[in-house]
């Protein structure tokens, strides 16, 4: 084997070995210490990897027959777990998956063979870096997270060793899905992250994390049933052909009839993944399992593969109606999340909802279909991971150090917590704010949605949305006590040290160096598939160009350095010693010590001031807005797969 | 060395433009009300005033974030001068608001508080409007580079009349005037003591000062855009409407925030959208 394929072989099997032995051996020292160097070894092959450039491979035959096997062995299982749970849909589901499967296998005589059955260009090898480096950091987070957790919700067998086992196992089978290019394989990892996650959600065993789990299976599986269908259609209207991505892109814009249909539903299937309205109810429902596994799902895995898809197949539907109607949903769910992370008081459902919001808009990028938007939503799923990542295990440590997830909960943590208020507020601005990465992605997506004014519309909505939510969140936690003294860091331990850290450093870092990230990693995984990559790096700025003229440039390092004037001014400037500090002003006579929000209102009575956000009770309730998104989301996706007769 | 001319000439330019300017604006309030009104100087005899006075604060992230508000609104005026592209700009600008409600999040005051969900909220307000003028921008002009309104020789005031309104609505919520003077006005003193502002005073008050006679520069130069060519129309222009929304100012009650949203999100909004709507065909 040379270099390269031993490098595939370690980022495929190194998951899989790992989690086998986390599940076998039930010792916490060693759990702790081979995730460790699992984690440190599978960021560094994917650096490796990247390196060595961009290649095909080959494995042996005998894996074809192998993967067939375990397709039926996976469905059996979920047919199962359907049958365990009770939850007629899942095994309506799955038995129509298998009768699929059965019909696709035996009775449509031999396929052809795929050749190759991998392909690492330059966006899967993107995406390995994505899933290895923050998968890896997340997983390095759960090993002691997990551990904490069940310290707080004791249970009689240790169930760490299955929690490790999927969350590990979870990183191959997403290496697998950007690998692959023999869709039959492909289909294989993409039910396998379906169980994953099924298993991960319901890791509690409470009523609330089986329901949850149950959901996000029976979704996913129908995206699996569209996935599988459209394997069938496209084996029929390609008689001859390998059943590869590479087949299915060869011709850009050019599919049509059965194979566009086969199209809709491959993005239907993404759609389902990304939890796209009127999916988006089980990646909420996620939200119960342990915040790793949240970190996981919303980051660098599970809803990475429907953006991946999606904007793999982006050429395959170019200058069709699909584009149009992806953009359109996609840019549909980026408004109605944005709207609905604005009613919730649960950090982890605004993140939830900011995870749909931002899928949202890198879908709708991939249907908008022009380089420039290409681009954008390839940026926007690198620097998207690195800081939902981020906030997500920031909340977790919160909610082990507060014991709540609530916002309202959260008021002042700034004095209790410096260091993890730091990196939210970090996190928070590196979401949406210039010169950050998702900035420069929203910027690129707005200047490419013009030809589309629909789709601009809802994004100019959306985008104006996410600045409420956000910081209103952010406000909370940064409010703080009188005084001028540092407040003392809090412990936190090294496992989120690194990975709290590792992600805060890699958001700034990355940040700053936008241009060589542009370079090296996003224009050349636009060029695997197409001519010119839209967005270009003139000198130290970042253009976007269409049809050869410059349209608008961004360029980050002199907004850096105002940032960091801001920094040095306060601290240079800012003498703590002339100033004197006094308590708030509560219009009215403040009493007890400094930090008191006591004071003395209408006949000498004493009242306690209290804080609390905007949540527009009034004026947005969640459900509805949900009815009315699904119903909207609903009909475009049944003019998605009506339209191949209509339109 | 061009760009160091334009950064001097912002710096020291703008404040002395903008505090002139918030000075004529009280004369000329006065003068609608029937008062005499202080001397048109008068703002920069605040501002030195309240630089001397003792410094009194509740904790040094105020500090931080006005710092953050002052140094960002500076950068967005100065790219505006530099003919940078208009959409970077107007999310710069929305970094610099964010600034000031952070600064207003930093302490426990209700007050605050309140007044930095009402910032959030105009933000929400004008937000869309500003984007669509630079969507608006390009459409016209096949660029979303300021530099490339500036040697157009025709003005956008022809080719984008309504945005032009929805525009003013939206200074009206930026210079805060009422109708909209929501989150932190001398004038709401019942209702929320002064909002955001409440918990500062003396120097750090006084950068907020400057900070916002910055802004009102800024916000006039988004109106000069629309007759760049000669610069002096767009000047007058942007008099005119400085005149307008003084004499909104005078003659209008502060209203609430969801009529300001209703207000922006249907006239504002929809007025963009019939301009660029008919622009396209």
């Amino acid at each position: 084997m040379d270099k390269a394929t031993s490098l595939i072989a370690i980022l495929m099997w190194l998951p899989v070995i790992a989690a086998v032995l986390c599940y076998i051996v039930h010792s916490y020292a060693f759990r702790n210490i081979l995730v460790w160097l699992t984690g440190i070894t599978l960021a560094t092959v994917s650096v490796m990897l990247f390196a060595t450039g961009p290649f095909d491979y080959q494995p042996s035959v005998i894996w074809n027959g192998m993967v067939e096997a375990a397709d039926f062995v996976l469905m059996v299982l979920i047919l199962y777990l359907g049958i365990k749970n009770r939850h007629k849909l899942i095994i309506n589901l799955t038995l129509i998956q298998i009768a699929v499967l059965i019909y696709f296998d035996f009775f449509m005589g031999p396929h052809t063979a795929v050749n190759p059955i991998f392909v690492i260009d330059n966006l899967a090898l993107v995406m390995s870096l994505i899933i290895n480096i923050v998968g890896s950091l997340i997983c390095i987070y759960g090993v002691r997270y997990i551990a904490e957790h069940e310290e707080h919700h004791p249970v009689n067998k240790t169930r760490q060793p299955r929690f490790m086992f999927w969350l590990v196992i979870f990183l191959g089978a997403m290496n697998g899905i950007v690998f692959s290019n023999d869709l039959m394989w492909l289909y294989f990892f993409w039910e396998m992250t379906t169980l994953c996650s099924y298993e991960l959600i319901g890791h509690n065993l409470d009523k609330e994390a089986i329901d949850n789990a149950c959901r996000a299976l029976w979704m996913n599986m129908a995206g699996g049933v569209a996935f599988a269908l459209a394997l069938v259609l496209l084996a029929l209207s390609m008689p001859g052909q390998p059943l590869a991505l590479r087949t299915l892109l060869a011709s850009p814009g050019g599919a049509t009839g059965t194979i566009l249909l086969a199209v809709a539903l491959l993005v239907l299937a993404g759609f389902t993944k990304s939890a796209q309205m009127p999916f988006q109810n089980w990646l909420l429902g996620a939200m119960v399992a342990p915040t790793p596994v949240s970190a996981l799902l919303h980051s660098s895995t599970m809803v990475k593969a429907g953006v991946y898809l999606i904007v793999r197949m982006a050429p395959a539907y170019q200058g069709t109606y699909i584009s149009n109607l992806v953009a359109v949903a996609g840019a549909f769910t980026f408004m109605m999340t944005s709207i609905l992370a604005v009613t919730q008081s649960n950090a982890k459902r605004v993140l939830a909802y900011s995870t749909i919001a931002n899928l949202g808009l890198i879908i709708a990028c991939a249907g908008i279909n022009t380089p420039v938007a290409i681009s954008a939503a390839i940026a926007l799923i690198i620097f998207h991971a690195v800081s939902k990542g981020l906030l997500f295990l920031s909340t977790g440590v919160i909610e082990h150090n507060i014991g709540s997830r609530d916002i309202e909960d959260m008021g002042g943590l700034v004095d209790r917590m410096p260091v993890t208020t730091m990196i939210v507020a970090i996190g928070v601005l590196s979401m949406f704010l210039p010169p950050f990465g998702m900035l420069m992605g929203k910027w690129a997506a707005i200047e490419a949605s013009t030809q589309l004014p629909l789709v601009a519309l809802m994004f100019v909505a959306a985008s104006a949305v996410t600045a409420l939510f956000w910081i209103k969140w952010l406000g909370r936690l940064l409010e703080g006590e009188p005084g001028l003294a540092h407040k003392k860091p809090e412990h936190l331990a090294p496992h989120y040290w690194v990975s709290l850290g590792g992600l805060a450093l890699g958001a700034v870092i990355m940040g700053v160096m936008v241009l060589p990230i542009m370079n090296k990693v996003v224009i050349p995984a636009v060029k695997a598939s197409h001519q010119n990559a839209g967005l270009i790096v003139q000198g130290a700025s970042i253009a976007a160009e269409t049809s050869r003229t410059i349209i608008g440039s961004f360029t980050p390092w002199p907004l850096f350095a105002v940032l960091a004037v801001v920094i040095l001014a306060f601290w240079l400037l800012f003498k703590p010693g002339k100033a004197t500090v006094k308590p708030i002003y509560l219009c009215g006579e403040n009493t007890g010590a400094l930090n008191s929000v006591r004071y003395l209102s209408t006949a000498d009575q004493e009242v306690q001031s209290s804080l609390s956000n905007y949540y527009f009770a009034g004026y947005l309730k969640e459900s509805k807005l949900n009815e009315f998104g699904n119903v909207i989301a609903i009909i475009v996706l049944v003019i998605l797969l009506l339209g191949v007769k209509v339109l | 060395m061009r760009e160091l001319v334009i950064i001097l000439l912002v710096l020291l330019g703008a404040p002395l433009l903008g505090g002139f300017l918030t000075g004529a604006d009280r004369v000329i309030t006065a003068r609608m009300q029937g008062r005499v009104g202080p001397p048109v100087l008068q703002p920069f005899y605040d501002f030195f005033k309240l630089l001397g006075k003792e410094r009194f604060l509740i904790n040094q992230r105020q500090v931080f974030w006005v710092i953050g508000y002052l140094v960002l609104v500076i950068t967005s005026l100065v790219m505006l001068c530099m003919g940078r592209d208009l959409l970077i700009i107007v999310f710069v600008m929305a970094f610099a608001a964010i600034c000031f409600v952070l600064g207003g999040f930093s302490t426990r005051s209700p007050y605050s508080h309140i007044g930095s969900h009402r910032e959030l909220l105009q933000m929400l307000a004008y937000e869309p409007v500003l984007i669509l003028l630079a969507i608006g921008v390009f459409m016209q002009n096949k660029s979303f580079l300021v530099k490339d309104i500036w040697t157009r020789p025709e003005p956008l005031l022809f080719s984008l009349p309504l945005v032009f309104i929805a525009v003013l609505i939206i200074l009206t919520i930026k210079m805060r005037k009422s109708p909209f003077d929501l989150s932190t006005c001398h004038h709401a003193h019942q209702e929320i003591i002064q909002g955001i502002t409440i918990e500062y005073s003396g120097p750090y008050l006084a950068i907020i000062e400057l900070t916002h006679w910055y802004e009102l520069v800024l916000v006039l130069g988004l109106v000069v855009l629309f007759w760049a060519q000669p610069i002096w129309m767009g000047l007058i222009l942007a008099a005119i409407a400085f005149f307008i929304e003084l004499v909104i100012d005078n003659i209008c009650a502060r209203m609430t925030w969801s009529w300001m949203l209703k207000v922006t999100w249907t006239a504002g909004i929809l007025l963009c959208v019939l301009n660029l709507g008919a622009n396209l065909f």
